[in-house]
């Protein structure tokens, strides 16, 4: 009995756990689908949201080039957005003459979209029965038309060609690309990789309208004094920022020539020279910025010559009177009073401040044509000479960088042709208070004072302040009659915003050049000497002349828009 | 109860994945669309762009100056240059200069 209630008891256990087990089967295969279902569902929302808020993806998608990646490269433009090196894609059209199913109607057809074509050479090609190109560069209008037709053995290919639609104007600055789509020359060669890779454009610092106006009055006063190159640089002295960059000859980086003439070289960035008095005021600098003189500080009984070795160093001028203050040694230009300053300076610390405001050593700069550095010895008859230019050589683009430094405060800058996202203030200040106010004065005073040799300078409105420089060439050890005249400027010398040089390179006498002299103090016909002071400043003064309301008009664009950012 | 409850999330699913993936599919094609319009857009505003850079340029700017508005377009000394300023509702005529004091 026992046993049969046990029996029982078990066979409902027995049916009871089959039940359950069955059951437990199902359920799990249904949360298994469940789980499938859930999982793949899961997918799509997280899809459906994936696109939602993917705007970068869009983004991108805008900015793809349509042109072949393999000749990918992106557009370089100036500070407003012009364009200066562009690709654009072309399309060529060719036939298949093995696919033409009806060779007069086609002919005809193309007779109606091109009707100055020479078609009889054109069926010519057709009777070779090899593939040609029809029309190279297509304009989209026929491109439509010709496609239209619908004829298969027209065959259209997509090509990409590198535009410079400035032509010469940036030359120097963009340089050029070969074949194969490598840079070889300015900044097609150091941001090769970057362009290659990049969707977006590159944008300059650089202003197409101002290097416009610098270039045409640079061209035109070439023809005035015969100099065969020339170089200019406009930077803002506060963020090193390059408004403008001229060098000529130039050349047009469309004609994709191969140039060996060494006079092409860039003569702001590669050039070096001897800049002559320029560098006077980077003596004075020093002894400022060391505490050994004043501005008012006396050198007297100065002789007309000196010597250093067996050569002479004299005065250019004889009427250079031999008791003069520190600050009228610039203003005059006098050389022996400069020797005498750079003496009480010593070679190493006037060398350490060369190289300190980036005018002696190898500049870090955006294109890889740069000078590079010569490491000068600086012994006794080395301090002598460079303290008024000599015997110490630099590029434009360094003497820029050291103008700027002097003017801006004593603040450390980078000159750069590419621009920055955020415009950041100079923060390491090189040179102690009151040195760049007391240079800055004392080029103000070589501008429009009588006894300063920048007299032509003194254009109304500008305040420009700066320093002459007229160096001879040497030519193989020696000093010949080619000379390299300078005019080094900072304005407005109230509060320096821009530092612009202006460089001539073996310039003539005009004989039929009339000079307006400032101040309303009549004309000169022909040029009197041949010195900056008639030279690179008559062609800087009417560069400021043209380009200084522009320049007033952007700054003036930028403060308002400071000023609504404020508000903002 | 259970069972009928599970059939219908299930059914549920179903339904939701495939209306969710027709949906995406819709919006892809769409921007699949609209990216290849942009595109041709963007191709076609550079083109003109350029054109007009060309155009506009200095150069050309010049060549029209000789050819049409030869005694119109001539450089202006910046002390003949005035800037209209409006404060406080009323109109101020002040000269435009680059020395800030």
């Amino acid at each position: 009995m026992n046993l049969r209630i046990i029996s029982d008891n078990n066979k409902n256990d027995f049916s009871l756990n089959k039940i359950k087990f069955n059951t437990s089967i199902q359920f799990n295969r249904i949360a298994f689908i469940f789980f499938i279902f859930f999982v793949i569902y899961l997918i799509y929302t997280f899809h459906l949201i994936h696109l939602g808020l993917k705007k970068s993806y869009n983004k991108q998608l805008n900015n793809f080039n349509s042109t072949s990646t393999k000749f990918q490269r992106a557009d370089i433009i100036d500070i407003n957005g012009n364009y200066l090196a562009k690709t654009v894609s072309s399309i060529d059209v060719g036939i298949k003459p093995e696919d033409i199913i009806d060779k007069k109607k086609l002919i005809l057809n193309l007779k109606y979209i091109f009707p100055n074509k020479d078609f009889v050479e054109i069926e010519q090609r057709i009777e070779k029965n090899k593939f040609f190109k029809f029309e190279r560069r297509i304009t989209p209008d026929n491109y439509e038309k010709i496609m239209k037709l619908g004829d298969k053995s027209i065959v259209a290919e997509e090509n990409v060609i590198r535009l410079y639609p400035q032509k010469n104007l940036f030359s120097h600055i963009i340089g050029q690309i070969d074949d194969g789509n490598k840079g070889i020359s300015g900044l097609e060669k150091s941001l090769d990789e970057r362009l290659k890779y990049s969707k977006d454009p590159i944008r300059l610092t650089v202003d197409k309208e101002i290097q416009f106006l610098i270039r045409s009055e640079l061209v035109r006063y070439q023809e005035i004094f015969k100099n065969k190159g020339a170089a200019a640089l406009l930077m803002n002295v506060n963020n090193g920022d390059i408004i403008s960059l001229v060098s000529l000859p130039d050349f047009d980086p469309n004609l994709r020539e191969n140039i060996t003439d060494a006079n092409y070289i860039n003569k702001v960035t590669k050039g070096t020279y001897e800049l002559g008095s320029v560098f006077k005021s980077f003596t004075y600098a020093a002894a400022l910025n060391e505490e050994l003189i004043k501005p008012e500080s006396e050198f007297l009984n100065l002789p007309k010559t000196i010597y250093c070795g067996r050569f002479p160093i004299s005065e250019y001028d004889e009427k250079i009177p031999s008791d003069l203050t520190a600050e009228k040694i610039l203003i005059r230009s006098g050389n022996i009073g400069s020797v005498r300053i750079a003496e009480k300076i010593g070679s190493e610390k006037f060398k350490f401040f060369l190289e300190k405001i980036g005018v002696l050593g190898q500049i870090n700069f955006d294109i890889e044509e740069i000078a590079s550095d010569k490491n000068f010895e600086f012994d006794r008859c080395r301090l002598e000479t460079a303290a008024f230019g000599h015997g110490i050589t630099t590029t434009i683009l360094q003497l820029a960088k050291g103008y700027s430094i002097l003017s801006n405060g004593g603040f450390y800058i980078e000159p750069r042709l590419i621009k920055r996202k955020k415009n950041e203030e100079p923060k390491n200040q090189i040179l102690n208070d009151g040195v760049s106010e007391k240079v800055v004065s004392a080029l103000r005073k070589i501008v429009n004072t009588e006894e300063g040799t920048a007299n032509l300078a003194d254009v109304n409105g500008y305040e420009i302040a700066g320093k002459t420089g007229t160096a001879q060439q040497p030519i193989e050890g020696e000093y010949s009659r080619a000379k390299i005249n300078t005019f080094a400027s900072v304005f407005p010398s109230s509060k320096p915003e821009y530092v612009f040089i202006v460089m001539l390179d073996t310039p003539k006498k005009s004989t039929d050049y009339v000079y307006t002299l400032r101040n309303n103090k009549g004309i000169i016909k022909g040029t009197p000497f041949n010195t900056a002071g008639w030279t690179a400043v008559e062609v800087a003064a009417k560069i400021i002349e043209k380009i200084g309301p522009i320049l007033a008009t952007k700054s003036l664009e930028v403060e308002e828009n400071d000023f609504e950012r404020l508000l903002q | 109860m259970k069972k009928y409850l599970l059939i219908l999330i299930i059914f549920f699913l179903i339904l939701s994945t495939s209306l969710i993936k027709n949906s995406t599919k819709k919006i892809e094609d769409e921007i699949f669309n609209v990216k290849e319009n942009l595109r041709n857009l963007n191709s076609e505003l550079e083109d003109v762009f350029l054109e007009y850079i060309y155009l506009s340029s200095s150069e050309k700017l010049l060549e029209f100056q000789s050819l049409y508005f030869e005694d119109q377009l001539i450089p202006k000394d910046i002390s003949k240059i005035k800037l209209i300023k409006l404060k406080n509702g009323q109109n101020y005529i002040e000269d435009l200069n680059i020395i800030k004091r």
